[in-house]
């Protein structure tokens, strides 16, 4: 096994309340990503 | 007033019928007609495999939810078309077969004025010799009836690694053109965690065993991603969480035959080889369910309507790798013979592979068959549901609501470990879904920033709502319209 994540990332991956934050921040990213509409590739949107 | 068929109860038929029954006044009828007694929400499937969910938690029966909402329901099985009605029946009509109570085995012409068509894939186990679920120590998730017999199998192993028994777990793919690596790959991060949690991690050589040619290819070519402040190739992050894990890897192999604890498969140079094992998971091929469609004069047709899976939209013209385009990838999965019927989610064939196609040096073709995923199944569902809506309402034909793979994005959330505290997950989210080499030509096709990865326990408790979520939602509780598909 190679350890390939620092202890300070690791700590930062786990720790609850930074991650709630990130939870928040991701929640609302993927919405961004996923809900921000689609639409098709042939003809250019006017 | 029009009736509205549709082929299956999965995540894209039953996004449909539900936007369907919304939409439309009760003059309307929406039939659905799967095999399927169960809803089941397929994502959760990784927690089964492991023990920490039971699969009731994942699934609740359609029938009482159908009749309460108004939607017709038949728990049948497709078996033949024929979108032009035959000699004694006018009305186009799907062949189905009754799988349970007193209709047993009876048939039914079942009419319709619009067909979806969201019979998902069929997972071929036959396709590899010896690939059976729950037989020669391979195991499924595909399904929640799989996913409790890995647990199942996985469990015994770990009772027998704490009397000291050293093992080798193989996780990936089971055939050279299987996908959805995404759930081998929830899979394996699951099951090292859980072994931690057990403590008997050390007894176990855990490998990751699949047709990708590079980490983290996942049937969509790859991509380049967002990570933190860094901009990383995917394989670098999963082969940094795969080291990380002191997970092995065997990739560019086609799995061919399966004997009991033992894996035959071929290599991209070549070379036949075997890997032995004591539990393994790996994904079967996917393919389409061979129906049959017929004329009015009752001729076969089934090249009209299908190609393996169900033709739709798409530009299906051979052509090389290098010619391939995002623009031939379909928009509103219509067929263009029978302007009645579509086919949302896995049920299209899709126009070509996203993953650049890979032979051995025998001429075998050793690379994964592009995924599409719950997200997209149910976006293209409920455009599709849209469309039929529009047309319904105007009287005229209506595919204003398009939603091509490559004008679309996508989340991954795969579970990288279950727990509230100790849990963990890789959030990716992908955008387009198939890259469009024309917009972002230096970006691999993709938009970063919109194209990223996370890893952590935000990630689980990411996982952990969207599956209350979107059983809320398939439950179609008050306001599950306002959760977006």
């Amino acid at each position: 096994m190679t350890q390939r994540i620092s202890k300070y990332q690791r700590f930062k991956m786990m720790n609850p309340i930074i991650q709630f934050f990130k939870f928040i921040y991701l929640s609302l990213k993927i919405m961004i990503v996923v809900a921000s509409g689609h639409g098709g590739t042939r003809v250019e949107k006017k | 007033m029009s009736k509205i068929l549709i082929l299956g109860a999965g995540i894209s038929g039953h996004v449909a019928a539900s936007h369907l029954r919304r939409k439309l006044s009760k003059e309307h009828e929406v039939v659905v007609v799967s095999p399927n007694s169960n809803y089941q929400w397929i994502p959760s499937n990784i927690w089964v495999g492991i023990g920490r969910m039971k699969s009731k938690e994942i699934l609740f029966p359609l029938a009482p939810l159908y009749k309460k909402k108004g939607i017709g329901y038949k728990q049948a099985k497709a078996i033949s078309f024929f979108p032009e009605g035959d000699k004694n029946e006018s009305k186009p009509y799907v062949l189905s077969e009754y799988v349970t109570g007193d209709k047993k085995g009876q048939q039914e012409k079942i009419t319709y004025d619009y067909l979806i068509n969201a019979t998902g894939p069929k997972l071929n186990f036959e396709a590899t010799e010896g690939l059976i679920p729950g037989e020669n120590k391979t195991y499924s998730v595909c399904t929640y009836g799989h996913a409790d017999h890995a647990w199942q199998g996985l469990k015994a192993l770990i009772s027998e690694m704490k009397t000291g028994k050293k093992v080798k777990i193989l996780i990936g793919t089971g055939h050279s053109s299987s996908t959805c690596q995404g759930a081998a790959f929830e899979y394996i991060l699951n099951v090292e965690q859980e072994l931690r949690r057990h403590k008997v991690r050390e007894m176990a050589e855990i490998i990751w065993i699949s047709n990708e040619h590079k980490l983290g290819d996942f049937g969509m070519d790859g991509m380049l991603l967002s990570y933190g402040s860094m901009t990383l190739k995917s394989y670098e992050m999963v082969e940094m969480i795969f080291e990380d894990r002191g997970i092995k890897w065997i990739l560019g192999a086609g799995v061919n035959k399966i004997e009991d604890g033992i894996a035959h498969y071929e290599n991209l140079e070549g070379a036949y080889k075997t890997e032995t094992y004591d539990f393994a998971m790996l994904i079967p091929a996917f393919s389409g369910h061979d129906f049959k469609a017929f004329d009015k004069n009752e001729d076969d047709i089934t090249e009209k309507l299908f190609k393996g899976f169900m033709i739709v939209d798409a530009d299906y013209s051979p052509k090389p790798y290098e010619e391939w385009s995002v623009k031939d990838w379909p928009e509103t999965y219509q067929n263009p013979t029978y302007q009645n019927i579509f086919a949302p989610g896995i049920a299209f064939a899709p126009p070509h592979a996203i993953s650049k196609p890979r032979k051995s040096k025998n001429g075998t073709v050793i690379s994964p068959a592009p995924p599409r995923t719950g997200m997209p199944s149910g976006i293209t569902a409920k455009l599709v549901a849209d469309n039929i809506i529009d047309t319904i309402k105007s009287g005229k034909e209506s595919l204003s609501h398009k939603g091509s793979l490559g004008n679309m994005g996508a989340a991954c959330i795969a579970s990288a470990g279950y727990g509230f505290t100790q849990g963990s997950g890789v959030s990716i989210t992908t955008y387009p879904i198939v890259p469009d080499y024309e917009k972002y030509p230096n970006t691999q096709g993709r938009k970063l920033g919109k194209t990223f990865g996370e890893i952590g326990l935000a990630g689980h408790w990411l996982k952990l709502a969207l599956h209350y979520a979107f059983i809320y939602k398939a439950k179609m509780r008050p306001f599950w319209w306002l959760i977006p598909e």
